[in-house]
């Protein structure tokens, strides 16, 4: 009975754990795919992952200081977002290739 | 949990409501558009198939449901069914946000009931709106992608450049409105255009009797900024690049027919009349107009027709501010076809120069320049 | 409360869409079904009473900066497969996220919050007023605000560089 109890009343951990699963899957999809640009989507996965940790928090513990870091961490992704991209697309342009392994032979 | 259910009914039939509203619209604005066009081009138009030619709609939808159904054979299925459906969703979801008119009370035996004439009162509004409508990028992309046609992909390349450039026009044109009204809610906004014009500067109050406190006249430039960059997102003449005929058939549509087609014909007139409505709240006083209050509508609907059930009254009540804020909506879709049917094509390089060159250093300027007023309010 | 259907609603669906971004094979069907998977994340924002945080979710992630993926993928027109690791490297990779997985799982099943602090959706006082929200941005945050402003300037100058970059040390002809 307490089991169940706990599967219905969603509470602060049901939050955490959802947020760690995506991360989880973020992370995985940074490791495991060779495609930049899915790389870089693994990242905003990642930093999803993050923010709804901290509107978790900051809904469950009345603090809006959460949300504010939360805008900080979208505007940051943003550009991170932009840059990666354009990253991506200046080697594509050069070398018409976007698998990460081949990215070692352009070490010096 | 019976309260919740109750609220969820209620919601999921007022946007039925609103969908239907919007459908039901979409024939008559064709119509009207056909006509108007005939008419600034010294041409008939549909004339042929019932009174001036109304019953053209009827035989236009039986024409889109029995077309064939089409299917390009290279194309990504998922996509290409999808895209339509997203298509709708926009405008249909953005336009549930915006206030139609006055709160209504429906009361019975034991129970009263307020009924906001508004899907979702979010508070939040306008960053709704800009939110759902970003949205609308990806029924283009979806569509471009899916045909496995080079004209449908340029199209929604193009489209979607567009969209997202003049975004940040439409984003900062509305900035200057907000700092006047202070808020995000479109009901409030509303309630501060009510009254004469007055304006405070260095601590001295002046009033202008005669002209309503609309927002137009405290952000003229911010008006016409948004109504251009609304062109833009609306893909209309002049800003039509995404689907201009000459160059790439139909642009991110080529490929699609029969009720498909008429989708994304729902969508784009979805979008015109979100764009009207918002116009509307935002300059012209929503479903407000100068001199017509609810007492005053109440007072005649008793008095001078001779309503006497309560229900009935806040009904009519209801039906005559809706009435006011179609009224401006259909003014303003009518200059989206007047305007569509007047002024050419720009070209793809115009077209961005006229959105990063132009507008957008005109908005920051709006921007900047209401900041300074507030600042010379002296409060 | 925030019912349990709701919930376990926007999980399947958040997890769903995040699992397709690691699982296909199609950049384009990985990026849609990311822009999917943070409107989900979006609607818990909402669920939550962020209201305005959600919204700048939809209009910045899902919006504009999903779309930016859409629009690369779509110049690129990928055709090659990937590269695949070794297995043993996959192994590798796998278990130690899972290990980390398994860690922070752990950690806040063990950090003892107390599940009985509920938010009230239907009730108004738990909704941000965004008003509050923008005081707090503008007043104690001031300083990093602007400081994100100036990065912003300065990314918009080095995305425009870097994709205007001509040759190179390494460049092929």
């Amino acid at each position: 009975m307490q089991n169940l109890e706990s599967f219905i009343n969603i509470g602060l951990n049901h939050f955490l754990y959802l947020s760690s699963i995506v991360f989880t899957i973020g992370l995985l999809t940074v490791l495991l795919r060779k495609n930049l640009i899915v790389i870089l989507m693994g990242i905003e996965l990642m930093l999803n992952a993050v923010n709804l940790s901290f509107i978790a928090f900051s809904s469950y513990s009345g603090d809006i200081h959460g949300q504010v870091l939360v805008f900080f961490v979208m505007t940051v992704a943003a550009a991170e977002a932009g840059v990666g991209l354009a990253i991506a697309v200046a080697i594509f342009k050069k070398f018409k290739e976007v698998d990460i392994s081949f990215f070692q032979k352009l070490k010096g | 949990m019976n309260q919740d259910a109750i609220i969820v009914t209620v919601n999921i039939i007022k946007m039925s409501v609103i969908f239907l509203l919007m459908v039901q619209l979409v024939p008559l604005l064709v119509w009207v558009e056909r006509r108007g066009s005939a008419f600034i081009q010294n041409r008939f138009g549909p004339n042929r198939v019932g009174p001036l030619g109304l019953l053209q709609l009827l035989a236009d939808a039986v024409k889109f449901a029995f077309k064939e159904e089409f299917v390009p054979e290279k194309s990504h299925k998922a996509f290409f069914y999808m895209a339509p459906v997203l298509a709708l969703l926009p405008g249909v979801l953005a336009f549930g946000s915006i206030p139609l008119s006055i709160p209504f009370t429906l009361s019975g035996e034991g129970w009263t009931h307020t009924f906001p004439t508004q899907v979702f009162d979010l508070g939040i509004g306008i960053v709704f709106v800009l939110g759902v409508s970003s949205l609308g990028a990806y029924a283009l992309l979806l569509a471009g992608w899916g045909s496995a046609n080079k004209f449908s992909l340029f199209g929604a390349l193009r489209a979607s450049a567009q969209m997202i450039s003049y975004e940040l026009a439409l984003g900062l044109s509305l900035v200057g409105i907000l700092l006047c009204y202070g808020t995000f809610d479109f009901t409030e906004m509303i309630q501060a255009q009510q009254g004469p014009l007055s304006f405070t500067l260095f601590s001295k109050e002046y009033t202008i009797p005669f002209l309503p406190a609309w927002g137009i006249f405290y952000q003229p430039l911010g008006a016409l900024l948004f109504f251009v960059s609304v062109f833009a997102e609306t893909n209309r003449l002049p800003f039509d690049l995404p689907e201009a005929e000459a160059e790439l058939v139909a642009g991110y549509h080529t490929e699609y027919g029969g009720l498909k087609m008429l989708m994304f014909y729902i969508g784009e007139y979805g979008h015109m009349m979100v764009a009207s409505a918002l116009m509307a709240t935002f300059y012209f006083g929503g479903y407000t107009a100068p001199g017509l209050s609810v007492e005053g509508v109440q007072s005649f609907l008793t008095q001078s027709l001779g309503f006497e059930s309560a229900n009935a009254i806040s009904m009519m009540t209801m039906l005559i501010f809706h009435l006011v804020l179609m009224t401006k909506v259909i003014l303003f879709l009518w200059i989206f076809i007047w305007v569509r049917w007047t002024l050419p094509r720009f070209r793809y390089d115009q077209l961005m120069d006229l959105g990063w060159k132009t507008m957008l250093p005109w908005a920051i300027f709006n921007t900047i320049i209401t900041a300074l007023f507030i600042l010379a309010r002296g409060v | 409360m925030i019912s349990a259907p709701l919930f376990y609603g926007f999980s399947f669906f958040i997890i769903f869409f995040s699992l397709l971004v690691l699982l296909s094979a199609n950049p384009i069907v990985a990026a849609l079904s990311l822009a999917a998977a943070m409107v989900g994340v979006a609607g818990v924002f909402f669920a939550l009473g962020a209201h305005f945080i959600a919204a700048v979710q939809v209009t910045v992630y899902a919006g504009a900066v999903m779309v930016l993926f859409v629009i690369v993928l779509m110049l690129f027109d990928l055709k090659r497969d990937e590269s695949v690791s070794s297995a043993l490297s996959r192994f590798l990779k796998i278990a130690v996220v899972g290990l980390i997985l398994g860690l922070i799982t752990g950690a806040v099943a063990m950090s003892g919050f107390d599940s009985s602090l509920q938010i009230f959706v239907h009730d108004p006082a738990s909704i941000t007023p965004t008003k509050k929200l923008a005081t707090l941005l503008f007043e104690k945050y001031l300083f990093a605000f602007e400081v994100l402003g100036v990065l912003l300037l300065v990314i918009a100058i080095g995305v425009v560089s870097v994709s205007r970059i001509k040759g190179g040390t390494h460049a092929k002809s």
